[in-house]
């Protein structure tokens, strides 16, 4: 019943060789055989599976002539050099096998020769007694004494390599090992040590020891960091990091130098130091990195004074325009701005300041203690969606040539440019059921569903707009347009540059960093030119201006202001427009009646209304200013008027149903004073209305005449036309 | 023939380029160097482009704009508004969705406006306007439109529609090449709808933000006359020492003067029986000879027009007499006793004589077309026109001046005698752009009349004695003919 199970059980064992040996890998050494070895290995293989099928089949002894051959072509590979190790295991089971086979059917001086060859090729080959039958196990070992004697080495230190003829034995310590009975040369080595070499006769049966005395040759080095975690470098190699807590019998050691046990590291050794001069490293994050240098002038050990590691920490001061926006170091959300933040590692961060109304992207470097103020002006984001080349088979994406045009594109100041990741912009798309053309080409009929789709991507990305290069098939390598279009509209700005040419994006860079001027510098004076006067009188004074506040009265004349003669009206406004509000601005005036006096007024400010239509300019960019402020200031002034703009930035485009929810917008917050006002946004609430059809007229005539009903509102500015006589001319007064 | 042999020879080269380019591109080509040739005043070679494009090229995208360029040359070269027109219509009904159809719209909105005399004329012409921003509201041409529709409504009388239209240019199109036009309108149309302050501040408007324009000098001009008349809280007037013009016989027996809008001084002196004009510098040019003179107007296109006692003078070569039916039947008088003759608008001829007390008016053709604006007697001394085609006539007999329309309506009138003055002996009358009213009365000197009638203000001066013509500067300062000193006095 044995037999059986131990045949199964080789035969199992062989297979799994089989198996292993048919993975690339399990050779080892294949990789470096020649093509004949391998193939030779191959049959080799195929032998060894015939031979063990033989040898567990009912005749066995038909296994001892494949067996043969196994072996003979093995000792020719030996004889070639071209054995390799599994070549050497697949000897060593052949020989047990064949000597198996020539022991059971009683052919025992062979199966003696077997063995004995076998021995000489592995002498620490053994057989088990669980596998095979005791019998053949014994006469086995009985072979094996004839043959063998028994070698113990111990070194100091311990963990030498010992070597018998240039072979691998063991690492010292070992207890005493078999080995083949002959002379030897023993080789005992050590990194770090001289190595030892020694001659030896062993009789089989016999049993050698050898101690040995290693001579060191090299140094190691000890460290104690606190804290711990930190890196050794030695001549800018990592070597190892500190780690661990220091163990007591060194807390004295520790304490003397000041440093607290608990905070301490264990000794770090960084072995097999070569004598001589080295430089260290001790970098750890958020300190000072510590150089130092070792000298190790003998081959011993060197323990060297704990080290403490500074903090090296810095502080950041955020601000931001608009107020708000969330501050991100290196991906790490650390609040909102404004912010001070003390304990920031010094050395390089990226900061990125993100707000509803776009973001702030800077790489930064901090040095040690430094206190660093750093204003986030927030700018609106631009995505770029792409490349389509457009043709009669549809459209495709063209990312070969992207590259060119993103790397011209990222000169645009006043937005921050960016590739949109095209796995998020065409999942949005598909479940839209639209394309990047779709989106800048589509009619007037699918506005809400580009609306949808621009606000979509543009909460997704955050982005407050995107841009798409469109190549026009006939054009292809030459031009293309580029698609400027602002998150919630559904017109975009066309602009068509030349691939080759730099100058035509710099034309389309030009255009995009365009700064809109919303708040201009006002004095609310008005004065006209005529021929009959040195200076300009003064035809009307705003009332609440700061002319009005100052004191200045229609019908004097100005003849200079900051001290320079003012002789046209431009030429005051040329002054006044160098100037920023708040400022003052010293006039001197004559009276009707002739009387010269001075007078000084703090500038205030007057906003502004875009234009209409103004072929300069690229609405979407200015939509995406505008939506700027009015994410950035929510509840202000600043974005009442930005809301104004927004809607007529919608009427330029001919949205008038955007334009009247723009307007609702900026109602409530605009403010009821002379100048632009609720008054002008009732003007145009009914200009918008107007525009959306005659089911709206009466709505629309509603509007005007509440407008008409502000008398001090005007349009365009401050000085601007009255909305008054406009709105009841409109609204049927 | 030389056009035929021209296109010919244009599209023999268009057809040796085509292997390199498409029939757009070349079409598009021609209508390039067209439009090129056009802006170098070259309109032959011009023309021959555009008839190319459209005779060779009519399958193309630029067939509309040669049609449309076509339309241009025939209505600004040629002077042929019919021709003109068939191109536009051409456009207009061949090619609706093209980017020449806004520009027909336009054009011809714009030959009918110039056409138009009634009311009901004026408004097919602002039909064809609002056509342009109605159906084609992205077009570079709304503005154009709008602008042209601003200027019919106020050729129609309609100035606070024109108001409107104007400033639609002046928010919407702020940068359009008729923005700065639009914006002059707007003021200008204020002070005729009488509030100057504003109309003030929007002439400074067009100085501030369109201070290279042309229109920036003109604008100086009008706040200068307004803020004159307007800025304080009464006409400020004073008389201008340094001022000399002309000298010797020119100055004697001054029967009228008249400053053109080019400021050239025209003396209509008896004593040289001729009109010289005087430039700004005192240089005089080539006079116009006559006897008997009796006064001086302006036509609507700008030329002198110098009415004698039996014949007058339209420009410098053009004399004209002119003949009425007598009393009896089929038989003609001429017009022997002429005092003041206007060209209007719509190229009628008026004429007064002061025989037969009356003012006749005459088609372009002299053909007499009745009298003016009725029968009643009338001893008429002068005749001119106002900035917006009214017709002055001044009555020596009632003492009153009367404005009509080119149909006879009367639409504003001086009388003899009103608050704060009455006139004793008025000799010559001139009206400014803003429909004020400048009158010379012998006897009590210059009298200044707002749009209403009402007196502005009374110029009189140790210097004036016996005022008996007068004329204004283009910046709103009164030149006044003094016969006893016998010079020209300034009041500025």
């Amino acid at each position: 019943m044995v037999k059986p199970m131990i045949r199964t059980r080789l035969a199992a064992s062989v297979l799994a060789l089989l198996l292993a040996a048919a993975a690339p890998s399990a050779f080892g050494q294949d990789s470096q055989l020649s093509e004949a070895a391998q193939r030779e290995m191959q049959a080799v293989q195929d032998l060894l599976a015939r031979a063990v099928a033989e040898f567990d089949g009912p005749q066995q002894s038909r296994s001892i002539v494949l067996f043969d051959d196994i072996i003979g072509r093995l000792d020719e590979l030996r004889r070639q050099g071209a054995l390799p190790v599994r070549g050497r295991e697949i000897q060593a089971q052949a020989y047990e096998l064949r000597g198996r086979a020539y022991y059971n059917i009683g052919l025992q001086e062979k199966a003696s020769e077997s063995f004995r060859s076998l021995i000489q090729l592995q002498p620490r080959y053994s057989i088990s007694k669980d596998k095979v039958s005791p019998k053949i196990v014994d006469f086995f070992g009985s072979v094996k004494k004839a043959l063998v004697g028994y070698l113990a080495v111990s070194s100091h230190p311990a963990g030498a390599s010992v070597t018998l003829n240039g072979e691998f034995l063991s690492l010292t310590d070992f207890f005493p090992l078999d080995v083949l009975a002959g002379e030897y040369l023993i080789e005992i080595s050590r990194e770090g040590y001289q190595t030892e070499t020694r001659t030896l006769s062993i009789a089989p049966r016999a049993t050698e020891t050898l101690q040995v005395e290693l001579a060191r040759t090299a140094a190691s080095a000890f460290f104690v960091t606190d804290p711990p975690g930190v890196e050794i470098w030695i001549d800018g190699e990592q070597r190892a990091a500190s780690s661990g807590s220091l163990a007591p019998d060194f807390f004295e050691v520790v304490r003397a130098k000041g440093i607290d046990p608990s905070r301490a590291s264990a000794r770090t050794e960084i072995a097999n130091l070569s004598l001589g001069t080295h430089v260290v490293e001790l970098r750890k994050k958020c300190h000072e990195t510590v150089r130092l240098t070792l000298d190790l002038p003998e081959p011993r050990d060197y323990a060297f004074e704990p080290v403490r590691m500074e903090e090296s920490l810095a502080s950041l001061t955020l601000t931001s325009e608009p107020p708000g926006a969330r501050i991100l170091l290196d991906g790490e959300a650390l609040g909102v701005t404004p912010r001070e933040l003390d304990g920031v590692c010094a050395g390089k961060h990226r900061l990125e300041v993100k707000h509803a109304a776009g973001r702030f992207l800077k790489d930064i470097v901090l040095a040690r203690n430094e206190g660093l103020t750093l204003d986030c002006p927030i700018r609106p984001s631009l995505a770029f969606l792409g490349v389509i080349a457009q043709s009669a088979a549809g459209e495709r994406n063209l990312a070969a040539v992207e590259e060119r045009l993103i790397q011209n594109l990222e000169k645009i100041a006043t937005l921050n440019f960016f590739p949109a990741p095209p796995e998020t912009v065409d999942r949005i798309l598909e479940s839209e059921k639209t394309t990047r053309l779709g989106l800048v080409s589509a009619s007037r009929a699918d506005a809400d569903l580009v609306r949808r789709v621009t606000e979509r991507l543009a909460d997704a990305l955050e982005v407050q707009g995107f841009l798409v290069a469109v190549l026009p098939d006939e054009r292809l390598q030459r031009t293309a347009i580029l698609n400027l279009l602002a998150a919630g509209n559904a017109t975009p700005d066309p602009w068509e540059v030349t691939w080759a040419e730099g100058a035509s994006y710099l034309r389309f860079i030009s255009a995009v960093d365009q700064k809109l001027t919303l708040y201009r510098p006002w004095t609310g004076l008005i004065t006209v030119d005529t021929l009959l006067h040195d200076g300009v009188p003064v035809l009307r004074v705003a009332a609440g201006s700061p002319a009005a506040q100052a004191g200045v009265q229609p019908g004097e004349v100005l003849y200079s202001a900051d001290g320079k003669p003012v002789r046209r009206t431009i030429e005051l406004l040329s002054l006044i427009e160098g100037q920023k509000a708040g400022e003052k601005l010293a006039l001197h005036l004559r009276t009707p009646a002739g009387v010269s006096r001075a007078v000084e007024l703090t500038l205030g400010e007057t906003p502004q209304e875009i234009p209409l239509n103004d072929p300069a300019l690229l609405y979407n960019k200015v939509m995406m200013d505008l939506r700027q402020q009015s994410a950035g200031y929510p509840g202000t002034e600043a974005a009442a008027f930005a809301n104004l703009n927004l809607a007529l930035a919608s009427m330029h485009f001919g949205y008038y149903a955007a334009a009247h929810d723009f307007l609702l917008k900026a109602k409530p917050t605009l403010p009821q004073r002379p100048g632009l006002s609720q008054g002008t946004a009732l003007y145009y609430l009914g200009l918008a209305l107007e525009n959306l059809g005659s089911e709206y007229r009466k709505e629309a005539a509603e509007a005007y005449r509440a407008a008409a009903a502000v008398k001090d509102a005007t349009l365009f500015n401050n000085d601007g036309p009255a909305v008054a006589p406009l709105a009841a001319r409109r609204g049927g007064n | 023939m030389r056009s035929a042999l021209v296109a010919i020879l244009l599209l023999t080269l268009a057809a040796a380029a085509s292997a390199q380019t498409s029939p757009d591109e070349q079409a598009l080509g021609l209508l390039e160097d067209g439009r090129a040739y056009r802006a170098q005043k070259q309109y032959k070679q011009a023309l021959d482009n555009f008839n190319t494009i459209v005779t060779g090229f009519q399958q193309t995208e630029s067939v509309d704009d040669a049609w449309l360029e076509i339309g241009r040359y025939r209505l600004e070269v040629d002077d042929d508004p019919d021709k003109a027109r068939e191109a536009f219509d051409r456009v207009a009904k061949s090619y609706p969705q093209s980017d020449g159809a806004p520009g027909a719209y336009y054009y011809l909105g714009l030959l009918t406006m110039n056409r138009a005399l009634a009311p009901a004329e004026i408004d097919d012409a602002i039909a064809q306007f609002a056509r342009v921003p109605r159906l084609y509201p992205r077009s570079e041409w709304v503005p154009r439109a709008l602008y042209a529709s601003g200027l019919a409504q106020r050729k129609a009388g309609r100035f606070a529609e024109a108001v409107e239209a104007e400033r639609r240019v002046s928010l919407e199109h702020p940068t359009s090449d008729v923005a700065a036009a639009a914006q002059f309108q707007i003021g200008h149309c204020l002070a005729l709808l009488g509030d100057p302050r504003q109309a003030m501040e929007e002439f400074q408007l067009v100085r501030n933000r369109f201070p290279e324009s042309p229109w920036a000098a003109q604008a100086l001009l009008r706040t200068t006359a307004l803020y004159r008349l307007y800025g304080a809280d009464k006409p400020s007037f004073s008389l201008d020492a340094g001022y000399a013009v002309g000298a010797g016989d020119l100055l004697k027996d001054v029967a009228s003067i008249l400053m053109t809008p080019e400021r050239i001084l025209w003396i209509a002196s008896e004593k040289v029986k001729s009109a010289v004009p005087v430039s700004a510098d005192g240089s005089r040019g080539p006079a116009l000879g006559s006897e008997n003179l009796r006064s001086l107007s302006l036509t609507p296109r700008g030329e002198v027009v110098l009415a004698a006692r039996t014949a007058i003078r339209i420009g410098p070569k053009d004399i004209k007499s002119f003949v009425v039916p007598s009393d009896k039947p089929g038989e003609l008088e001429s017009l022997d006793k002429i005092t003041a003759a206007v060209v209007t608008q719509a190229g009628n001829i008026l004429v007064a004589d002061a025989k037969r007390k009356r003012v006749f008016k005459y088609d372009h053709k002299l053909e007499f077309v009745g009298l003016f604006p009725d029968a009643k007697q009338r001893d008429v001394r002068r005749l001119q026109l106002d900035g917006e085609g009214g017709i002055v006539l001044l009555d020596e007999d009632e003492k009153t001046v009367q404005i009509f329309d080119e149909a006879g309506k009367p639409l504003r009138a001086i009388a003899a005698r009103g608050a704060g003055y009455q006139l004793k002996k008025p000799v010559d009358v001139a009206v400014d752009a803003f429909r004020n009213s400048y009158l010379a009365d012998v006897e009590i000197g210059v009298l200044v009349f707002g749009p209403a009638g009402q007196l502005l203000a009374t110029l009189t001066s140790p210097e004036l004695r016996r005022p008996t013509a007068l004329t204004l500067d283009t910046d709103g300062a009164i030149l006044v003919y003094d016969e006893k000193a016998e010079r020209i006095l300034k009041f500025k």
